[in-house]
């Protein structure tokens, strides 16, 4: 049992192969999109690239990821598989104006 | 390309080592603290506040941590006991967490701590590394942390110990999530139900806390540990 519990966690060590990416631009504290939809139950990685000079973070609770993106910097954030809904984020640096959702079909 | 496929058959074995060990020995010291997860914030700073209490003994931890890149984190903690039964003692430890992986990047995101102890006015030191795992199974998180202790100095003999920590939570709201914990070490099994949750208080800052009551399973360990953490992140 606990060698099928290891060789199970090693196997899980494997590169996603062939994943949808979507690009995000933050500029002057806005998400650009600010709408995104991708597919259900498929993986999407989200390369978010801040333009600006001052850090944001990419955040949702809906999602269960929060990432810190410095000014003039990318960060990389993978959500999903997801099942059909919205799922809400924001900007924890700059909140009322940094805000978008990903719709999930 | 062949070391580079030593390099990852190497740390298998490393990950396959820290996996098996706490099942086949497990470590002398308290089992039952904190549940660490393999993330690291750029840009973070910490103040955290952590305290142990079994029956009139008590141990506080008091620490400052910084990440100094989008992967590794770094804190330094001072730490001291109280009680009746106990001689009061205090002791440095520094702790550096590496982020190895993205967040749902594989099936496991994982990371590795590094914790070094030093016992103040006496010759006890401890470094330990641990492996570090989370899995996201919809509303449901499990992290997996597996210690390996080294013990040594000229008070204390030395040692190899282990230990095994896990938590399974449970994520209803950001404020209030409740999860069960598991421990493991030589001082016993011990397992009981925690809860925990985030407090905004303005741009980028927020206070994370955790209170837990760990039962101990057996005849060996406490039969009660009560464990809280408060934790400022700016």
């Amino acid at each position: 049992m606990r060698l099928l519990l290891v060789v199970a966690l090693l196997l899980s060590w494997g590169p996603v192969m062939a994943m949808p990416s979507i690009e995000i631009i933050i500029r002057n504290h806005l998400f650009y999109p600010s709408e995104l939809t991708i597919a259900a139950d498929t993986k999407v990685k989200l390369i978010i690239v801040n333009q600006d000079a001052s850090a944001e973070e990419f955040e949702s609770y809906e999602l269960n990821r929060e990432k810190v993106i410095p000014g003039h910097s990318k960060g990389i954030v993978f959500v999903g598989p997801l099942a059909p809904g919205t799922y809400p984020f924001f900007g924890e640096f700059f909140p009322k104006t940094a805000q978008g959702h990903i719709i999930v079909k | 390309m062949w070391h580079g496929r030593k390099v990852l058959s190497d740390m298998k074995k490393i990950i396959v080592g820290l996996l098996i060990w706490p099942f086949i020995a497990v470590a002398d010291g308290g089992s039952v603290d904190k549940v660490y997860h393999p993330y690291v914030q750029p840009l973070e700073t910490e103040i955290e506040w952590r305290v142990l209490s079994v029956g009139n003994e008590q141990l506080y931890r008091l620490g400052i941590g910084q990440a100094l890149s989008d992967n590794v984190f770094i804190e330094a903690y001072y730490i001291t006991n109280k009680g009746h039964a106990v001689a009061e003692k205090e002791a440095y430890e520094l702790e550096l967490k590496w982020q190895l992986t993205e967040q749902s990047e594989y099936e496991v995101d994982w990371g590795i701590l590094f914790e070094l102890e030093k016992v103040q006015h006496e010759g006890v030191w401890e470094l330990s590394t641990a492996l570090l795992m989370e899995k996201e199974w919809g509303k449901w998180v499990t992290a997996v942390n597996t210690h390996l202790i080294v013990e040594w100095g000229n008070d204390i003999e030395t040692e190899i110990e282990t230990s095994l920590a896990i938590q399974a939570k449970y994520r209803y709201a950001a404020h209030f999530e409740p999860a069960i914990e598991f421990y493991s070490a030589e001082s016993g099994q011990a397992i009981g139900p925690v809860v925990m949750g985030d407090i905004r208080l303005g741009q980028a800052k927020k206070l994370h806390w955790e209170i837990g009551s760990i039962f101990g399973l057996g005849y060996k360990g406490p039969d009660n540990t009560w464990r809280f953490l408060m934790e400022y992140e700016f």
